[in-house]
């Protein structure tokens, strides 16, 4: 239900203006109907006073037909009738002709008796009241020796009573809105005066979740009433304890960062250590051997091939780590000079490589973004996958887009890694190792507008493909 | 009123009718009946009261007003010497003319006349008696001169000329009758409709006259004729005679509206009797 989701302070004035509206109409409904019962007990016995009054004096008349003596007596009742009044008084003689009413222009002697009058026969008096025009109208036969003689009818103007009903209920009316509202505004009040802590640990919990979890001040928190200060205190406690977290966190990544620079420095190491034996070696052989024309040869080009191997060694690290200088057209070669970075780490886990680096040449896109994306998840993918087991990459162009693929065989991604990779949740607690460089990862694709795809790969391991856009023709040609 | 002349008699007989008064109807025996008709307007009992008080002073009698719903019945009260005399229309005067005598007539506007009115309500254009009818007309009595004799004269030759009528027993019930619409017009005395023109504008107001008759006999004050010489009858006559030249006479005449009382000849009702024949021929 939505209505559930509304907030407290709207909620319980809302519930105390339905209660009091419910109370409202009942109590409306109860008073007006016992008015109404009272109005018509008093109108019923008005009519039975004044009619029974007036039948005592008309039945001889009647009996006689006498017209004039007949309106006489109607008209004195009028004249000396106090309190609520008829508008009009028929009497008729058996046969339904009227005889006199106290209005005689409308309702004429000898006339018929009007319809709007009871037909009916009633020995004591009824009423009938017609609340839509207004008016209640009485009957009352007049009998003499058991024989009925005619009827004496009276009509009343209810309108008085009407009004007094309709009074009473826009009385009850403003004053159950009045008291309604009234206490619709002390339950807001009320509600959001003790909602006010509640508040206040809502705005630090939000700022907290946005930025940094901030205490809440030692002012407020004495000022709370019993309950909620001690919600404040635990409250800071955590506050507290989430920037210890955080703090370790960075440290933790930082660690993390050190790490992986050291192994890729070691790694580097390896790599100039290995030709450097070679080229002691060939020094060594030049030193007692220097004076033959072959073996001086040979020899220089030995120490040739080995120092070309550490100069690029020693470039591709320079190239994929410079920031500076940036061009924008990533030859397939720069690509290449990573399988020299990752080759002491396949070596030393004895992993398979599968390298494929083919369809293009020159492309218009960030060769550093792409160099530290491709080296980041190819480090990751020789920590990941087990000895001896294989690493795939495959880049290729696919349309205006660079498709870079990354295969390992490891135990597949965490899920908090996927969600890091993924973007799905920004502040996934970084795990241990290998969170960082894969945030990375994702910041350098999506500011260059590229996107994340995560497969798992059948038996085992994890496909993590980056799709990179080409800059526009203009561009590419201004390179050219 | 308290005139020098007075004998220690007469402020006797005063003190005891007094007693008489408070006492209950002791001296019922004694007392001058005087009959009333709605003639005038015999509804006003601060009028009643002091008429009779001024009947009481200048006979030296206590005086009982006797008034009954109809005509007939005082005409019938006073025939029969139940009654010492009464305020009757001419039509029953001239009716029993050989049992009755007169007594006095009342003065208004000068001279012992008056007239029948017909009479509408306010927003109706009729112009004579032709245009009402089918009307439902209100006469005042079947005893009455004005209040049914005039009209039926009128309509002697005129079978259903009303679609209905009715009796109010009383002038003013007949202007009431009109006013409220229960009749669309009817016949009332013209004196009393004159005198209700200054008491009851309101009421007259509702009404307009149509139509007027000729100058007619006022309803006169008639006794039995059998008392006719009695001493009683002769003190009453003269009291009326002399009313308006006493203060407290005048100030009943002012509630009348009338000048006074004279004392005149059965000849003055001769054209109500002429009415009479006229009714009686259709009639007969």
């Amino acid at each position: 239900m939505s209505a559930l989701r509304l907030p407290l302070s709207i909620k319980m004035p809302l519930v105390v203006t339905i209660f009091m509206a419910a109370v409202a109409i009942f109590v409306t409904e109860r008073v007006l109907s016992r008015l109404e019962e009272t109005q018509t007990r008093h109108l019923h016995d008005l009519a039975t006073v004044y009619l029974d009054g007036l039948a005592s004096a008309l039945t001889d008349p009647v009996v006689r037909d006498d017209v004039w003596e007949v309106f006489d007596i109607l008209d004195r009742a009028r004249q000396t009738h106090a309190g609520m009044k008829p508008t009009e008084t028929v009497v008729a003689s058996a046969d339904g002709r009227v005889l006199a009413s106290s209005d005689p222009r409308s309702t004429p002697p000898w006339s018929r008796l009007p319809a709007n009058l009871l037909p009916g026969h009633a020995a004591t008096p009824a009423v009938v009241t017609r609340e839509s025009d207004g008016t209640a109208v009485a009957r009352r036969d007049l009998a003499s020796a058991d024989r009925t003689v005619g009827s004496v009818h009276a009509s009343f103007d209810i309108t008085p009573l009407l009004a007094e009903r309709r009074s009473v209920l826009v009385t009850l009316l403003v004053t159950n809105t009045a008291l309604t509202l009234g206490f619709a505004l002390i339950a807001w009040l009320t509600v959001t005066r003790m909602m006010r802590p509640i508040q206040v640990l809502t705005r630090h919990l939000q700022v907290g979740a946005e930025h940094q979890v901030s205490p809440i001040p030692d002012r407020t928190v004495d000022r709370a009433p019993g309950e909620f200060r001690t919600l404040f205190g635990a409250f800071n406690e955590l506050a507290a304890a989430v920037r210890d977290r955080e703090v370790l966190s960075r440290q933790l990544a930082e660690e993390e960062r050190l790490a992986s620079l050291g192994r890729l420095a070691s790694g580097m190491a390896h790599e100039i250590n290995n030709p450097l034996g070679g080229l002691f070696n060939a020094l060594d052989t030049l030193k007692e051997h220097g004076g033959r024309t072959d073996v001086r040869g040979r020899t220089i080009d030995l120490i040739e091939r080995g120092l070309r191997g550490i100069r690029n060694v020693v470039r591709a690290a320079l190239v994929t780590y410079r920031v500076d200088g940036e061009t924008n057209v990533l030859r397939a070669a720069d690509v290449e000079d990573l399988r020299l970075l990752i080759e002491p780490e396949i070596r030393r886990k004895a992993l398979i490589l599968r390298w494929s680096n083919d369809g293009y040449d020159e492309i218009s896109v960030s060769p550093s973004t792409v160099r530290q994306v491709v080296l980041n998840l190819l480090l990751n993918a020789c920590q990941t996958t087990p000895p001896e087991a294989e690493v795939a990459f495959d880049a290729r162009l696919e349309g205006p887009f660079l498709l870079v693929e990354v295969s390992d065989s490891g135990p597949g991604l965490p899920e908090t890694a996927r969600d890091v990779l993924l973007a799905k949740n920004d502040r996934a607690p970084i795990a241990h190792s290998s969170g960082l460089g894969l945030w990375m990862v994702r910041r350098l694709v999506s500011e260059a507008g590229g996107a994340i795809a995560v497969k798992s790969r059948k038996p085992t391991g994890t496909t993590i493909q980056i799709t990179m856009p080409l800059a526009a023709e203009e561009k590419l040609a201004d390179v050219a | 009123m308290d005139t020098p002349g007075k004998t220690r008699r007469e402020v006797v007989s005063g003190l005891l009718f007094v007693g008489a008064t408070v006492a209950g109807p002791v001296a019922a025996a004694d007392e001058f009946k005087f009959g009333l008709t709605p003639v005038f307007l015999t509804n006003d009992l601060e009028l009643l009261a002091r008429l009779r008080d001024y009947l009481q002073r200048r006979t030296a009698h206590s005086v009982r007003l006797v008034t009954k719903r109809t005509y007939q019945e005082i005409t019938s009260l006073l025939i029969s010497g139940q009654l010492d005399a009464a305020w009757i229309c001419g039509f029953p005067f001239v009716a029993y003319k050989p049992q009755l005598e007169l007594v006095a007539v009342p003065v208004w506007q000068g001279k012992p006349l008056y007239r029948s009115y017909l009479i509408t309500g306010r927003d109706r254009a009729a112009q004579s008696l032709d245009d009402l009818k089918g009307d439902v007309h209100a006469f005042s009595d079947p005893d009455s001169n004005s209040g049914w004799l005039v009209t039926a004269t009128a309509l002697a030759k005129r079978n259903r000329f009303f679609g209905q009528t009715l009796f109010t027993w009383g002038h003013r019930n007949v202007v009431r009758a009109v006013a409220s619409g229960l009749a669309t017009s009817g016949s009332v005395d013209g004196y009393v409709y004159e005198v209700m023109r200054e008491t009851e504008p309101e009421l007259i107001g509702r009404t307009r006259v149509v139509g007027q008759s000729e100058l007619l006999g006022f309803p006169p004050i008639a006794c039995a004729a059998t008392l006719a010489s009695d001493p009683r009858i002769k003190r009453f006559q003269k009291a009326l005679v002399g009313m308006s030249e006493d203060q407290e006479g005048q100030s009943v005449l002012r509630m009348l509206r009338l000048d006074g009382f004279s004392v005149e000849d059965s000849s003055l009702f001769d054209s109500i009797a002429a009415e009479v024949s006229v009714v009686r021929g259709s009639a007969g």
